[in-house]
């Protein structure tokens, strides 16, 4: 392998224990994700896309294995340890936008520069210029509510973009939007993976893993299929 | 990391409060309504109980105040035998000049005694006519009773032999009687059913509340006329001879009472009661019908306080209750905002919030408010009792401890139901909170 690998997960599992049952989500799943790269994770309802993602971008902690983030054993990591690493070094894109509805445009796409100790008023222009490259060149006074669904998921992602994250997760950032702001919003991704960004985005939309490089099957838990589409080859797991 | 600064956590907490105007208007109102309610409930108690104790005081504590009544039977209805006719209709009775010297002399601790002789007549100056209490006795009454001097001199021994009689007023009788002009030196007359005679004015004295207002016993010198025309006790004497004969109009009726009152005032207020029982003795003696009544304002005072205590207490429930439903609407709004706050702080906490920025973030957020609540609150309570007091002028005293209570009680409700939800969501895991749409 010519890159590096970001993520290193090893044995992951999750276990959500309901009292009078247990519900296994994650059952061992074994996979490096390397740097710049671009994967689709897909499966059946209930297989585990959500779960994964929201333990890779450090939202929710395995209940067993390991997860190399960079150099750092996340998986260890104390809380506040943790909100460094989301704050800093991840962006997370979620199927319902997730704003913060008392600011503007401007201010959402600060936020986690916020929690990082960094004053709007130093990063201002920083803030601006992502806004107009994802196209809210003139909404940035705009607050959440006076936005359609596609502009506010623009908005997510230029605020998952402000801390220059490793890498960008998304949870079917689609999910909620009509076809033609879809293909706008998966430009626009595409041009961050030119950037050289590293990108893993859940998806139930075959046209979405299109665009990816690599799709990860999940199913029941488990990694079923793994295809790299440059060198055409498929690893059952 | 480096530190967020405060100036801009206070403006997140003011956004927040601006995007649900309501809420925060609402919660608001319960703070201001408690904290008003107390510390205004609290002044009017206050100024209520104290009004009541410098009348009372006014009053003098170390005094006892004794007068004449009617014995219950010259009351009696026409019946039986002349003797009795006569009783009713030539009515002898009450305190006698030798009452006064015998508590003086017997009473122990007793340092003064002022004999009251009062008359109902009428006062003239021009055209105008007013009732009023023609009052003989000492110089030393406005001393005695508190009364303040508010013009002129006050009544004087020596100035007895001169041609007019010397006689002082008080301000509600100048006031009447003059309407603003100078009363000083002019001449009354003050016309009774026998004679009429004329007085020149040389002060003007202004009378402080009576015992009947507060206390509401039973009068016996006739209602309290606060037009009174005060002179010397020998001249009473020697104008309307030994006894005092008073003839009601339209009856056929005639009563004599020597003394109408004797005030004693003793060295401190805490011989007052030890002495009652002597003093009862000294009364007694030579009679065989009980035609006075002694009244201790100092025993007045300590009812009037137990009862004001009462009245306090009453307010302060009312208050409590107050400041209770304020504190469940604070309650209340703030529990039911902490799913859609919840979500927030999973937001929040997905962008790289640690749980203590979350925590000092509604810190700020609810001291915002319920600092803002309670300060209307106060300047609300502060404001009505200024009013009230001021414009009004009904004495309201708005207490430290109350504003301090208030404030404080609300506050804390506020900070409590503020803070320990969203400490609660912080506690959370970023996705746990998330989920909580
Ligand atoms: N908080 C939770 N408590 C209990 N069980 C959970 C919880 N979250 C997820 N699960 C269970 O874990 C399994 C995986 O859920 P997950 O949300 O990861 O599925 P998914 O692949 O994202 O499905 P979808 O495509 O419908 O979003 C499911 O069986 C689900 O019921
Ligand atoms: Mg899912």
């Amino acid at each position: 392998m010519a890159k590096r690998s970001i993520i290193q997960i090893k044995d992951l599992k999750k276990v959500y224990d309901l009292g009078a049952f247990k519900v296994q989500a994650l059952k061992g799943l074994n996979f490096d994700i390397e740097e710049g790269s671009y994967t689709a994770i897909m499966g059946p309802s209930g297989s585990g896309k959500s779960t994964l993602l929201n333990i890779l971008g450090c939202l929710d902690r395995p209940s067993n294995g390991a997860y190399i983030l960079g150099d750092d054993d996340v998986a260890h990591m104390d809380d506040k340890e943790l909100s460094g690493v989301r704050g800093s070094r991840i962006g997370f894109i979620f199927q319902s936008y997730n704003l913060i509805q008392q600011l503007n445009v401007v201010e959402n796409i600060h936020v986690p520069l916020f929690y990082q100790g960094k004053d709007i008023s130093d990063h201002y222009d920083h803030c601006v210029k992502l806004a107009e490259k994802v196209g809210l060149a003139d909404r940035l006074d705009h607050r959440p509510m006076q936005l359609s669904g596609g502009q506010q998921q623009r908005v997510a992602v230029a605020r998952s973009l402000v801390n220059e994250p490793l890498m960008l997760l998304a949870d079917e950032p689609t999910g909620n939007l009509d076809s033609t702001t879809e293909q706008e919003i998966l430009d626009i991704l595409d041009e961050l993976h030119g950037e050289g960004r590293t990108l893993v985005i859940v998806t139930h939309d075959d046209a979405v893993a299109e665009r990816a490089e690599r799709v990860i099957h999940l199913k029941d838990g488990l990694v079923d299929q793994d295809i790299r589409k440059g060198a055409a080859k498929a690893v059952a797991n | 990391m480096q530190g967020i600064s405060f100036i801009r956590i206070i403006g997140v907490g003011i956004k927040s409060l601006r995007l649900h105007k309501l809420r925060t208007a609402l919660t608001m109102l319960g703070m201001v309504i408690g904290v008003w309610a107390v510390i205004t409930l609290v002044a009017i108690g206050e100024g209520a109980s104290h009004d009541a104790q410098e009348e009372i005081k006014s009053l003098g504590a170390r005094n006892v105040i004794i007068r004449s009544i009617k014995p219950p039977s010259m009351r009696e209805q026409m019946q039986g035998d002349w003797e009795s006719f006569f009783r009713r209709w030539m009515a002898i009775y009450g305190l006698k000049r030798t009452d006064a010297s015998r508590i003086k002399d017997t009473v122990p601790g007793v340092t003064r005694v002022l004999p009251l002789m009062t008359k109902r007549m009428t006062a003239i100056h021009g055209p105008r006519e007013i009732g009023c209490q023609l009052i003989g006795t000492y110089p030393y009454y406005p001393e005695f009773t508190q009364a303040q001097l508010v013009a002129g001199q006050f009544l004087n021994e020596a100035e007895e032999n001169s041609k007019v009689s010397s006689c002082v007023i008080s301000l509600e009788l100048a006031q009447r009687l003059f309407a603003g002009h100078n009363p000083l030196m002019e001449r009354i007359v003050v016309s009774g059913y026998e004679s009429s005679q004329v007085f020149q004015v040389k002060g003007v004295l202004q009378e402080r509340a009576s015992i009947e207002k507060l206390a509401q016993l039973p009068d016996s010198v006739g209602q309290t006329i606060a037009a009174n025309v005060y002179i010397p006790l020998s001249s009473f004497k020697a104008l309307y001879g030994e006894k005092n004969v008073d003839r009601s109009v339209g009856h056929l009726k005639l009563e004599a009472v020597e003394l109408s009152e004797i005030r004693v005032e003793f060295d401190s207020v805490d011989r007052v009661m030890p002495s009652l029982p002597l003093l009862s003795e000294a009364l007694n003696a030579g009679r065989d019908e009980r035609d006075f009544e002694i009244i201790v304002p100092i025993r007045e005072l300590k009812a009037l306080q137990k009862q004001k205590a009462r009245d306090t207490r009453l307010l302060m429930y009312i208050a409590c209750i107050s400041l209770l439903v304020g504190g469940i609407g604070i309650m209340n709004i703030m529990l039911a905002t902490v799913t859609e706050r919840t979500q927030e702080i999973g937001v929040r906490r997905a962008m790289g919030a640690t749980r203590g920025d979350i925590t000092i973030q509604f810190l700020v957020e609810t001291l915002i408010l319920c600092l803002l609540g309670g300060g209307i609150g106060v300047v609300g309570g502060w404001g009505f009792a200024w009013v009230r007091h001021h414009l009004l002028h009904t004495t309201t005293i708005v207490t430290e401890w109350s504003v301090l209570v208030a404030f404080g009680l609300s506050v804390m409700v506020g900070l409590v139901f503020g803070l320990y939800p969203a400490r609660r969501a912080a506690l959370l895991d970023p996705i746990d909170a998330l989920r909580h749409a």
